[in-house]
């Protein structure tokens, strides 16, 4: 029952690639003020320019640096990630969780819950939430978290449904433990291979929609998102600069993308052992 | 002192309180002997018999208070001349150290007469025929009547020094250890000779030898410190004892009824300052027993000195039934658990005795019925309640959590109950470690599941079950995984558990083979019903219903012995 999950990452050669392109993305955010050179926001009147020494992506239809909205905009993509699915994860516990345990009326009430979320498509929700209430980035976040909490919490209720049939936990209880004890001591520690998994699904959602609402333009203008750039570029693709300012944010986030599909793969052989590779077994 | 008895007692005694020093040794006795009865006193060493027997006699050393009625005269009012008179001509006493009392340079018959002789009842000659008619009674051959004490047998010494009390015959016969160095044959001739001549005499038996006391006694009075704790007909105290004592008494004594595992009584018997005597290593004791000492209670003939009335009821269920969709899992089962006892469930698997333990313990709903703990209705479970009430699952392997040590297991329930700090818990812990009879080094109480052998993980859960100190210990059959050896270390290790905490135990099992081991009564399960319960030497022996006798058959017996009937 001991599985080691960073041995199970590093034996996947996806596992690695991904965790490669994921250090690279977060490398690159954190630096983006000592490589940008420039404030991405800062307009000029230089505008559209090819690549030069300068500005090594030229610039945008208002002047702004490309190559530094690049590097921030993977820092927004970033945190909107890992918000999300931190935020997201801890309802899915709350919920997964307490459904498992106390059961009932509640149980019931939350489980359909979940399937009304399920059924209706995450996205049209919050493009149509979003088009009304014109997001901050703290409120986005919010709104990703609370509308992404469900899928999560029916993988980890059915895991603490099975947990809580086992030996320790009925002596446990025979020891007069209570709920909340038995959730933190004996359910989470055997919940962290899923809850891996789900914080992974959850933070690649994330930046997919995040990206998805800038690029249809929904959203804080003033906020620098990988999106975003994609909306503005499309407008001027007529002209030869969608080869610097299109193509560089869509490689970035399809590549943060990839990164984290390849994790997650990885990590779900650390859920379920029969998708291991024979020979990492 | 019995209210029924319409004869006046021969010999009465009312608080009767005797010293050596400042060492109480009988502390308020009231006891009473009519003609024609044996009364035996039974007890372990050190409590006080002889100096009973003694102080009727008026041979001890120590002070003696209160009163000795016999026959309408009190015994501790007479004067040493008076009571010279007494002895030996209507009361005798056959002590228990027989080479101190013979004296070595007469022969038998001369010491068997001397007594007639000396209170002038016969003249020489004929005090010698009546020696010799006592010594032939009594079993001695003839040959050996000139015999000096060195050159007999203890069992024939002991012969002579009943003739020698019987010289005179005296009313009140008291004998101490009558049968201590008598061989088992000797033993029921002897006691016979002595039922013979009833009517007219009294007896006293001191002993702490059970089947003598069953053998002579019509009634059995226990000692315990000093105090008569139970007292009562023979067959009732030895059949259905009240009191917490002599039920340990009974069960530490090897008989051919019992097939339990011979059990001791935890601690030593020492002399409380105050409350119960007998507090210190009972199974049932309750605050009132520490402080106030309990007063003999009658009731038809049977008197127990004991704050809760004897031994005690801990756990018992009525009723109590659960359904799973249609199947009846448990259907109307009422048992009961006295304190300090060990109730077995038998029946094979599917017959619920699982559910039953689930349900006592409060890990399943009762459809219907009630649980009684210590008297009081179990509503909801409390953490008070599992302090007092502990359970051993069947799979130790699945029961420990494979994320925590030993160490860290064993803490936990003293974890989850809030008891004591870190340093305090994990001292604790590692106590019980050591009562189970695991290592207590650091490397050991550091390791995980995994990497301990199944005996090991259930002496690990054991060890969890009794950090609480629970009083009652629910084992689902806790050895159902373990191999033959282990099985046997496991039961020696509950058995010497409850004997030194004094546990209440309900053991499951299929197996009636090793519920008969450890138990003292047996409860037999099928379809969810008790179909027969009663003390297990009677549920092995002759089993009522035809299932249990198929139980018994099919029990493990590796060697099968052919019965061939005798002509």
């Amino acid at each position: 029952m001991h599985i080691d999950l960073k041995k199970e990452i590093k034996e996947s050669n996806p596992g690695q690639i991904g965790v490669a392109i994921l250090v690279l993305m977060i490398v690159l955010a954190m630096l983006a003020p000592v490589l940008g050179r420039y404030d991405p926001l800062q307009q000029s009147t230089t505008t559209l320019l090819s690549p030069s020494r300068g500005h090594w992506l030229g610039t945008n239809h208002v002047g702004q640096d490309i190559w530094s909205q690049l590097l921030y905009g993977a820092r927004t993509s970033l945190a909107v990630g890992f918000s999300v699915g931190v935020l997201g994860l801890l309802l899915s516990i709350l919920f997964g969780v307490s459904t498992a345990l106390i059961g009932g009326v509640y149980d019931r009430v939350v489980m359909r819950i979940v399937d009304a979320f399920i059924i209706i498509p995450m996205v049209i929700v919050v493009i149509l939430v979003a088009a009304y209430i014109k997001p901050s980035l703290l409120l986005l976040i919010i709104l990703l978290s609370v509308l992404s909490w469900p899928s999560g919490a029916r993988a980890i209720r059915a895991q603490t449904l099975s947990l809580k049939q086992s030996g320790h936990i009925s002596a446990s209880r025979a020891f007069g433990a209570g709920e909340l004890y038995i959730a933190w001591r004996h359910i989470l520690p055997d919940l962290v291979p899923i809850l891996l998994v789900e914080f992974i699904y959850g933070v690649r959602r994330a930046v997919f929609m995040e990206a998805g609402l800038a690029f249809l333009g929904i959203g804080d203008p003033m906020v620098v998102s990988w999106g975003t750039m994609m909306h503005d570029a499309l407008r001027f693709s007529y002209l030869d600069v969608w080869r610097w300012w299109l193509v560089p944010p869509g490689v970035a986030l399809s590549l943060t993308i990839i990164g984290l599909t390849f994790i997650s793969h990885a990590a779900e052989a650390v859920v379920d052992p029969r998708l291991r590779d024979e020979a990492v077994a | 002192m019995t209210p029924d008895s319409e004869m006046k007692p021969l010999l009465e005694i009312k608080d009767l309180r005797v010293s050596y020093g400042n060492d109480m040794v009988l502390d308020g006795i009231d006891l009473a002997i009519s003609r024609g009865e044996t009364l035996a006193i039974i007890g372990e060493s050190g409590t006080g018999k002889t100096t009973l027997g003694m102080s009727i006699m008026r041979l001890t050393e120590g002070k003696i208070r209160g009163s000795i009625i016999f026959d309408g005269k009190d015994l501790l009012t007479l004067s040493e001349d008076e009571m010279r008179r007494m002895r030996w001509n209507r009361v005798a006493m056959v002590f228990q150290n027989v080479s101190n009392v013979l004296s070595p340079v007469h022969t038998v018959l001369e010491q068997v007469a001397e007594p007639m002789v000396e209170h002038r009842l016969r003249n020489k000659d004929e005090a010698r025929e009546k020696a010799g008619e006592l010594l032939a009674t009594v079993g001695l051959p003839e040959s050996r009547f000139s015999a000096y004490p060195h050159q007999l047998s203890g069992g024939e010494q002991q012969r002579v020094l009943l003739a020698m009390a019987l010289s005179n015959d005296p009313e009140l016969l008291i004998l101490d250890e009558p049968f201590s160095s008598l061989d088992v044959a000797t033993r029921s001739e002897l006691g016979n000779l002595l039922r013979q001549d009833n009517g007219r005499r009294a007896r006293l038996v001191v002993t702490h030898d059970l089947d003598t006391a069953s053998k002579l006694a019509d009634r059995l009075a226990v000692l315990y410190g000093g105090r008569i704790i139970e007292i009562g007909n023979t067959r009732d105290v030895l059949k259905n004892p009240r009191h917490p004592y002599t039920r340990a008494l009974i069960r530490s004594y090897p008989n051919m009824t019992a097939v339990k595992d011979l059990q001791g009584i935890k601690g030593r018997m020492t002399r409380p300052v105050s409350g119960c005597p007998f507090h210190p290593r009972c199974t049932q004791m309750i605050d009132i027993c520490r402080r106030e000492l309990p007063g003999l209670v009658w009731n038809q003939g049977r008197a127990v000195a004991c704050h809760r009335g004897g031994v005690a009821t801990i756990l018992s269920v009525k009723q109590l039934s659960k359904n799973f969709g249609k199947v009846k899992a448990v259907d109307s089962v009422t048992l009961h658990i006295e304190a300090g006892e060990t109730l077995a469930l038998v029946g094979q698997s599917g017959s619920g005795k699982t559910t039953l333990a689930k349900m006592i313990i409060g890990l399943y709903q009762p459809s219907r019925g009630e649980v009684f703990f210590d008297g009081a209705k179990v509503v909801s479970r409390t953490k008070d309640f599992y302090r007092k009430v502990q359970m051993i699952f069947q799979n130790p392997g699945e029961s420990l959590s494979h994320r925590l040590s030993v160490l860290e297991s064993v803490m936990e329930p003293l974890e989850v109950q809030g008891i004591g700090t870190k340093e305090e818990r994990k001292e604790k812990a590692i106590r019980v470690i050591g009562e189970v009879e695991l290592p207590q080094t650091k490397d050991f109480i550091l390791k995980y599941p995994h990497h301990l052998s199944g005996g090991e993980m259930q002496r690990v859960a054991i060890a969890r079950a009794l950090v609480l100190d629970p009083v009652l210990l629910i084992a689902d059959e806790p050895t159902a995984f373990l191999d033959a050896s282990t099985e046997a270390k496991i039961l020696k290790l509950l058995l010497n558990l409850q004997e030194n905490r004094g546990l209440s135990m309900l053991y499951i099992t299929h197996n009636i083979a090793v519920a008969r081991k450890v138990s003292d009564r047996i409860a037999v399960m099928l379809d969810g019903r008790i179909i027969e319960e009663g003390p297990s030497n009677q549920i092995v022996a002759a089993p009522k219903q035809a299932y249990t006798r198929r139980l018994l058959d099919a029990a493990p017996s590796l060697v099968r012995f052919e019965t061939t009937a005798a002509d």
